[in-house]
């Protein structure tokens, strides 16, 4: 064996005789996910997965409002939302303050009417101050229907002029068809990777595999300043091997506390009675978890190398990995669109791990990954170089 | 500064704190690159930027460097891994070197366990393991209690009967003396004097001084005495003879022979030989051990 790998099984033994790499590295990632699951779970999926439940009170009862619950049960069957009817807006109400329902769509009576008569009728929609974007969905498909309908009420108007002909009911279905579609269109789009979302459970598995990540890495980055520390680093300079081995011993011992660490936590999270979190494809994961693991190393390795001790290296290093953490959203998602916030979060090798598993949801091939797999290999060149430069002043001096 | 050691010789670096004897030895074992000159071990030029002629040193720094969380065999196996060591031939060596330093008993308990004497044994062992030609022993002693103190001045005494070239550093004088082939007395990182004790006490003008207490005629033996190859200075007061001589224990029996031939009686003899701690304030003007 090379003395790089001497000196990597000689760290592994005393770790795993100090038993706190074993903390940092699985328990408390696996009992903090599992917590954070039980706790955020279910508002988690509330505000990131699709979840409308809404309700329909239809006053009016004639076809035409009845052509708008037939788009509504439609789209239900497609699984988008569910709808539930009731007979008048207090009850309806009442659904909406014991959290049945989001919102539902009031149709008042003589609204077909208003629609044959070419007046504009309203569909109201009420929604709970709690689930604004539920609400805000609602009534975006009430105003598509609602210019769906214009539409068809000009082509109707402008028909009946010419012809001289009498508006009945019977009159605006023969001319525009199936009314629904005339009104309505939706479509379920394939969304970017950059916003894509994972599941709960997967998320706060991922979450805490990476931020945990950052804390077991140091275990073996740190182990030059503790062996400058108890003095045995003289004795390893005075040996007949390379400067090099001597920090590679160290690298390969944080690569593979991470590797190990964060295996044992995608399996352990991935198992059934336990999380049952969705990592997605196995060849991607391990790519992720490999230039993850890597740029962890490099991250802490550029932070032990720039501090003048073993404490002083832990506690920079216990800053960074919170800071990188909040900054990558493993606690929680941050938003993902044009400001300032979401473009500092992909300064994070947290942010792009996660939306490198995000790239693998809903069963994308192992290809989707690579992305960001390659922005946490070049966090993992540029701070391993300019920790090296470090850590060579150091030795030299 | 320039020093030689030779095969089977002990060298001492003597000098007070903060003389440069440890960065001297820095140097030496290619911790540290000097700004100019080499050094060489076995005909190998050392150096930081190079692995060559380190496996044939072996360094015992003055602060211990062991795994404190690994058994005494774990702290040998390892560092004897690293000097190219494997298989049965390592796990003799390491048996060995246990019995040497005396911790064959404890050698499966883990160093945190030990003594603080232990652990400098544990520490002088693993740098004895690889069968090093030059030995380089910084301070072992520090801190170390007597009876350990003496276990390790005997364990060095042993080595350089090997062939082993030791360098010692040191700034208890006594280890010096009875350890040193040679000895340099170093002072803000340079060499004052270097020598065997006799030729440095010579070189300060420093000479023995024998007491001998009796009776009868002393001030004629103190003048038959004087007569004496190599007594510079003899008299006598209060039933003692005072004798000055560049070599007492070459000349003792004859100088005996002298006091009671010529009528006086011996009651007890004292031979005061001057030490290194005289030579040392002599060259620097200050104490070993400021």
């Amino acid at each position: 064996m090379s003395a790089a790998t001497q000196i990597a099984g000689k760290d592994l033994k005393l770790r795993l005789r100090d038993r706190s790499a074993f903390i940092f590295g699985i328990i408390a990632p696996l009992v903090l996910a599992f917590v954070f699951n039980l706790v955020f779970g279910s508002a988690f999926d509330a505000t990131t997965g699709l979840g409308l439940d809404y309700g329909m009170v239809d006053l009016d009862q004639s076809e035409i409002s009845q052509a708008f619950n037939d788009i509504l049960e439609e789209v239900e069957a497609d699984g988008v939302l569910t709808i539930d009817t009731y007979l008048d807006e207090t009850s309806a109400t009442a659904a909406i303050e014991v959290g049945e329902i989001d919102a539902y769509y009031l149709i008042e009576a003589g609204f077909g009417q208003g629609i044959i008569a070419s007046e504009s009728p309203t569909i109201q929609v009420i929604g709970d101050v709690d689930a604004p974007t539920s609400t805000q969905i609602a009534a975006s498909i009430a105003e598509q229907y609602g210019t769906g309908v214009e539409a068809t009420q000009v082509a109707i108007g402008t028909t009946a002029t010419v012809t001289s002909s009498q508006v009945t009911p019977e009159f605006f279905e023969s001319l525009s068809g199936d009314p629904s579609a005339a009104a309505f269109s939706y479509q379920l789009e394939d969304v970017s990777a950059a916003t894509k979302q994972l599941d709960a459970t997967t998320y706060f598995a991922a979450g805490m595999a990476v931020f945990f990540l950052f804390f077991t890495v140091q275990f073996g980055v740190l182990g030059l300043l503790e062996e400058e520390r108890e003095g045995t680093l003289v004795r390893l300079l005075a040996a007949p091997i390379g400067r090099l081995s001597v920090v590679g011993g160290k690298a390969i011992l944080a690569f593979l506390l991470g590797v190990i660490s964060m295996t044992t936590l995608v399996v352990a999270t991935s198992l059934p009675f336990l999380l049952n979190a969705k990592w997605g494809s196995p060849l991607g994961v391990t790519l992720l978890v490999v230039a993850g693991v890597l740029s962890a190393v490099g991250v802490m390795g550029l932070v032990a190398s720039a501090s003048k001790t073993a404490e002083g290296a832990g506690n920079l290093g216990a800053i960074v990995a919170v800071v990188l953490g909040l900054l990558g959203g493993v606690f929680f998602p941050l938003g993902q669109g044009d400001d300032l916030l979401s473009k500092l979060t992909f300064l994070t090798p947290h942010a792009w791990f996660m939306r490198g598993l995000a790239d693998l949801a809903d069963a994308a091939p192992w290809t989707a990954a690579l992305p960001a797999a390659g922005a946490l290999l070049v966090f993992a060149v540029v701070t391993a170089s300019i920790g090296w430069v470090l850590l060579r002043r150091r030795l030299k001096r | 500064m320039s020093f030689t050691i030779g095969e089977g010789e002990t060298y001492g670096l003597l000098g007070p704190n903060g003389a440069g004897k440890t960065t001297s030895i820095s140097m030496i074992a290619g911790l540290l690159e000097g700004d100019a000159g080499e050094v060489r071990v076995s005909g190998e030029i050392i150096s930081t930027r190079s692995t060559a002629g380190k496996s044939e040193i072996g360094l015992v720094p003055q602060d211990l460097a062991i795994y404190p969380d690994l058994t005494a065999r774990e702290n040998l196996a390892f560092f004897g891994r690293l000097y190219g060591m494997g298989g049965s031939d390592l796990t003799s060596r390491v048996d060995e070197v246990l019995d040497v330093i005396g911790l064959a008993g404890r050698s499966d308990d883990l160093v945190k366990e030990f003594s603080g004497g232990m652990k400098r044994r544990l520490n002088i062992g693993i740098g004895l393991l690889h069968k090093p030609q030059l030995l380089i022993l910084d301070e072992p002693t520090v801190g170390v209690d007597p009876q350990s103190r003496n276990a390790i001045l005997e364990s060095v005494e042993s080595l350089s009967d090997e062939g082993m070239a030791v360098l010692y550093t040191t700034h208890y004088m006594e280890e010096a003396e009875r350890l040193c082939d040679r000895v340099a007395i170093i002072d803000e990182g340079k060499i004052q004097a270097e020598g065997t004790r006799r030729e440095l006490v010579a070189m300060v003008g420093q000479k023995d001084r024998v007491t001998i207490s009796g009776g009868g005629d002393l001030t004629a033996a103190a003048e038959s005495v004087r007569a004496v190859a190599g007594v510079s200075e003899a008299s006598s007061s209060d039933h003692q003879l005072h004798i000055l001589t560049d070599d007492a224990s070459s000349i003792l029996p004859e100088l005996l022979a002298c006091v009671t031939d010529s009528g006086g009686t011996i009651g007890g003899v004292e031979v005061f030989e001057p030490n290194l701690e005289a030579v040392f304030l002599h060259l620097t003007g200050k104490a070993l051990r400021d």
